[in-house]
Order: structure tokens, then C-alpha cells, then sequence
């Protein structure tokens, strides 16, 4: 429906969309107090000023590498053992519904938990990144490799591979697609994680910049944080999507 | 023909190959012991347990919840009035939100799906608002709303809008031209279009939005609970833990884990009892 139209009608719309979307931010506001609603051209003002100052850009650098040490434990954790589970059939059965069940659970429940256990520095507040991440990695290596054909294993045995070729040829090729769809719901989760923790554990990053403005009534950094942090995960997302959309293809196989 | 009845005949070998894998028939006893999976599933969750209890026991300070002390105040708990009015407040926010979000995010949903122009001037907000960790905008409801119930109310249904508003318009999208044609040529007005036709088809997408949404707004109702400081299940968990009571904690977070699960099975049971044609909504999440 939407492709039918020229790459130029679409650019067009988009443009359309950002413009009347400013305008309204911007004329919409006008006769509002600067406590409750601050107008476009204000939010960008106090956004200038925020980068000029070197705050939000530090604030920036703190969260991401918060949300990286996470993401990146979670995913190299959580890849090998969602592959070892795939291959070994007893730990799978033995396993998969308590991995479903956590994977289904609000993690932020346990934040509480893990202030008062670990304490607020960086590696509690990466610890609950890690969290949020680890188990949608985990769920779909586990269900991807539930969707690997066993005669895909049993032909490969038959011509006698050895271990080592069934993980290289069979169980990772089958495995990754839906993995990478676990990456990046873990992006997703992560990025939530990395704005929970700095909330709820010691304050850092674009999550106390929010707090911040927050407290101080000062809405236009408010709004101004909110922008950098929808475009960062609108990035994000994008990148994980173009990531999942990058192996979907190999699904087709072996089906 | 010849093609597809050699595929029919492919696909039927592949399943009697996938009723029982000759690799378990080889294997004898011991694969027939692990193919009776009940067991398995439970030795599983009782090892779980043991570690978890014997990890807590060796390296964690007394306080710390671990699995028999979980189970000791277990009904207590259960029994306890603040955790079953926290209970009760928490989930009637997250349904009075999601009830909102619902009625909101079918009509945007359906404008988007169904009228090119709405479409193309929300698309880029919606989905830009949906990738955004949501919980981000909680300080904000705090600054219009006060910390106050109602800033953990919009917070659920900032939460839940946009998964129903995105797959309601991805379902409204996807009815099938024909239907609509028909409808129309025998001459029904657009009313009956869209609730007769176009809602109905679109049915099973709304419902994994759902699924989607609810999950999210539980999420939103804790977080904001957590910042905002008011009466729930989030706030008992967290003035709990304050006091050392994790255990005590912990058996609020079973019961929300149990609500979350329960949701998601009770949104799976709907798609497949009702809509037994559309599977795929178990693996797409």
C-alpha cells in the first residue's frame, strides 16, 4: 500500500510530519507556564546550552557505556549457554519453562534487591542492565534451537560430522536468526535497564540529568533529555532491527 | 499438482520423523527416560532451588531471601492486608490504564491502518515514542501530575498505547483486499466496513498487542510506584527490602511474576482458541 509510492511522495510526507509536529510543539505551548511545558524553540535553546556545558555529552558517555558493559555481558553470556542448551537435550527439557517464566517476569521488581545486596555503584547498576538483557537472549537462542529440524542433526550424523562440524554447520546457523531477534529485544530491555538503574540506584548519567530537571522545574532540559534519549533508542532499535533483519534470512532453511 | 502432493508427502515424512527422532529410538532406555519430560522439568526446578538456596546460604548476608525462607512466610504473606491492597491497586491501575490505552491506541491504530495521510503524520512519532525506554517520561508525568496516583496511571497507559496502537494498525493494514471489496460491493456501508470487516480480521494482531502492552504496563506501574512513591505492589517490595524483609519482598515479586505469566498464557489460550488460524503470535514477540 505505502510502497506503491514514489522514494519523493514519501520524503515529502515525512517532512510534512516533522514540520507540523514542530509547529505544534512550538505554537502549541505558547501561552503555557515555562514550569509545565516548554515550547520547542526553548527545549532546543536549553539543549545547546546543555552540550556547550559538556553535561549532556558526559551524561551521554556515562549511560552508554552503563548500557554497553550490560548488553555486551549479557549477549556473551547468554549466546554459548542458550547454544549449549540447544544442544543438550536433557538440560533443555530440564530447564526452558523456568527460562520462559523469568523471561516473562518484570525484572524491575528486583531492583530493590539488588541496591540492598550489591549496593549503587557501576557494577550493580550493570548487573540490572545485564539482567534486563540476559534473558530475551537467552529465551530465543533456546527457542530458535527448538526449531532446529532434527533430521537436520540426524542427516549430518549419518554422514558422520563430528561434534565440532554439527555446532559450525547445524546448530549455529539454525540457532542465530532467532537469537539476533533476542538481541534486539535485549536492546530494547537494556536501554529500560540503563534508565531504571540510574533512577533507582546511585544517580548517573541521562537518567539523573532527567531527575534533575525534573526536580528543578526545569522543563525544557526535561523535554530537551527526553528528545536525545527517543532518538537514542529510536538509533538503537533501528540498528537491532537492521541486525535481526540481517540473518532472518537463514530462517528459511531447514524448514 | 505433482509438485505439491510430492510436497504434502515430504512434509508428512518430516513428521512422523519429528513424532519420535530416531536418534531417541536408538538411544534405548535412557532416551525413553529423558523423553518422559515431567520429571525432568521438575528435577530441574528443584536443582534451581538448591542452588539458589545453597549460593544465598554461603555467600549472601543473612537477610537475603533464599527459597525455604521464601516458602516459610509464603502464607503470611499472602495473608498479610498491605500486600493484597497493594496487590489490588497495582492491577487496577495497570487494567484501568491498559483499558485506556486500548480504546486510544484501536483508534489511532485503526486511522493509521486504514488512511494513508494519518498514517504517514504519526508513523514517525509513534514508532519513535515506542523504541524510547518509556520509563524516561516518568519524571515528566511527576511534574504535571504531582507524585501522585495519577502520574503511575498515565505512566501505564504511555506504556501500553503504543504496542496496541502499532499492531492494530499493522492489522488493519493487513486485511485482505478482497474482504473489503466484497463488503463494499454488496454494499455495506463503512461503519460496517470497519467493525464488521476490517476489526474482526485484525483481531489476532490487536490481541499480541495485548500481550505486549500488559507486560509493559506492569513494568510502568512498578517503575513509577518506585519513583513516585505510592501505595502498591512496587512500593511494598521496595519499602520491604528497606527493612530487610526480602523475603517478604520476594513473595510480592512471585505474584507479579505469576500476573505477568498468567497475562502472557491467557493471551496465548485467546489466539489459540479463537483464532487457531493465526500461530505465528507465539514466536513474534
Amino acid at each position: 500500500m505505502l510502497s506503491s509510492d514514489s522514494r519523493w511522495a514519501r520524503w515529502t510526507t515525512v517532512a510534512v510530519s516533522v514540520l507540523s509536529g514542530a509547529a505544534l510543539w512550538e505554537f502549541g505551548t505558547r501561552g503555557m507556564s515555562p514550569a509545565v511545558m516548554a515550547p520547542l524553540s526553548a527545549t532546543v535553546l536549553r539543549l545547546v546550552e546543555m552540550v556547550r556545558s559538556g553535561e549532556l555529552g558526559a551524561s551521554a558517555v556515562q549511560s552508554l557505556a552503563l548500557f554497553l558493559t550490560g548488553l555486551s555481558l549479557a549477549v556473551l553470556t547468554a549466546l554459548p549457554l542458550g547454544l549449549l542448551l540447544a544442544r543438550v537435550r536433557v538440560l533443555r527439557v530440564a530447564l526452558d519453562d523456568y527460562i520462559a517464566l523469568v523471561y516473562a517476569m518484570p525484572m524491575v521488581a528486583l531492583i530493590p534487591f539488588i541496591l540492598s545486596i550489591f549496593g549503587l555503584d557501576f557494577g550493580a547498576k550493570a548487573l540490572v542492565v545485564f539482567l534486563f538483557c540476559f534473558f530475551p537472549v537467552l529465551y530465543n537462542t533456546v527457542e530458535g534451537a527448538r526449531s532446529i529440524d532434527p533430521q537436520l542433526i540426524e542427516v549430518a550424523r549419518s554422514f558422520r560430522s563430528g561434534e565440532r562440524a554439527i555446532w559450525r554447520d547445524v546448530m549455529i546457523p539454525g540457532a542465530f536468526p532467532y537469537a539476533m531477534t533476542g538481541v534486539r529485544q535485549a536492546i530494547g530491555r537494556g536501554l529500560m535497564g540503563m534508565v531504571v538503574a540510574e533512577f533507582f540506584l546511585s544517580a548517573s548519567g541521562l537518567g539523573q540529568l532527567l531527575m534533575i530537571s525534573a526536580r528543578n522545574f526545569d522543563t525544557a532540559g526535561l523535554f530537551g533529555v527526553v528528545l536525545i534519549i527517543t532518538l537514542l533508542g529510536a538509533g538503537l532499535m533501528a540498528a537491532g532491527q537492521a541486525l535481526e533483519n540481517r540473518f532472518t534470512a537463514w530462517r528459511g532453511v531447514g524448514r | 499438482m505433482i509438485r505439491q502432493q510430492a510436497a504434502g508427502s515430504g512434509r508428512a515424512l518430516a513428521l512422523l520423523g519429528r513424532g519420535r527422532s530416531a536418534e531417541a529410538c536408538r538411544q534405548g532406555p535412557w532416551a525413553r527416560l529423558v523423553n518422559a519430560t515431567l520429571p525432568l522439568k521438575i528435577a530441574g526446578g528443584v536443582f534451581l532451588l538448591a542452588i539458589s538456596e545453597l549460593a544465598v546460604r554461603l555467600f549472601a548476608p543473612a537477610y537475603v531471601s533464599r527459597p525455604t525462607g521464601v516458602f516459610r512466610v509464603l502464607p503470611q504473606t499472602l495473608s498479610n492486608p498491605a500486600v493484597l491492597s497493594g496487590a489490588a491497586t497495582t492491577l487496577g491501575a495497570v487494567l484501568e490504564g491498559t483499558v485506556i490505552a486500548l480504546i486510544s491506541g484501536m483508534a489511532i491504530g485503526l486511522a493509521m491502518g486504514r488512511i494513508k495521510l494519518v498514517d504517514r503524520l504519526l508513523r514517525l512519532y509513534v514508532d519513535g515514542l515506542s523504541a524510547m525506554p518509556m520509563v524516561a517520561i516518568v519524571p515528566l508525568f511527576t511534574i504535571w501530575l504531582g507524585f501522585t496516583s495519577w502520574a503511575r496511571l498515565a505512566t501505564v497507559v504511555f506504556a501500553a498505547f503504543f504496542p496496541i496502537a502499532i499492531n492494530m494498525s499493522s492489522g488493519a493494514r493487513s486485511v485482505p483486499q478482497g474482504y473489503l471489496e466484497v463488503a463494499r460491493s454488496c454494499g455495506a456501508s463503512a461503519w460496517h466496513v470497519l467493525f464488521g470487516v476490517t476489526l474482526p480480521a485484525s483481531m489476532p494482531y490487536l490481541l499480541s498487542g495485548m500481550r505486549l502492552a500488559l507486560g509493559r504496563a506492569l513494568v510502568g506501574a512498578v517503575v513509577a510506584e518506585f519513583y513516585v512513591a505510592i501505595d502498591g505492589l512496587g512500593y511494598f517490595i521496595l519499602f520491604q527490602t528497606r527493612t530487610f524483609h526480602h523475603n517478604e519482598a520476594f513473595v510480592a515479586v512471585l505474584l507479579l511474576a505469576g500476573v505477568a505469566v498468567g497475562v502472557d498464557a491467557l493471551m496465548n489460550w485467546c489466539i489459540h482458541r479463537y483464532m487457531p488460524w493465526y500461530r505465528t503470535g507465539e514466536r513474534t514477540r
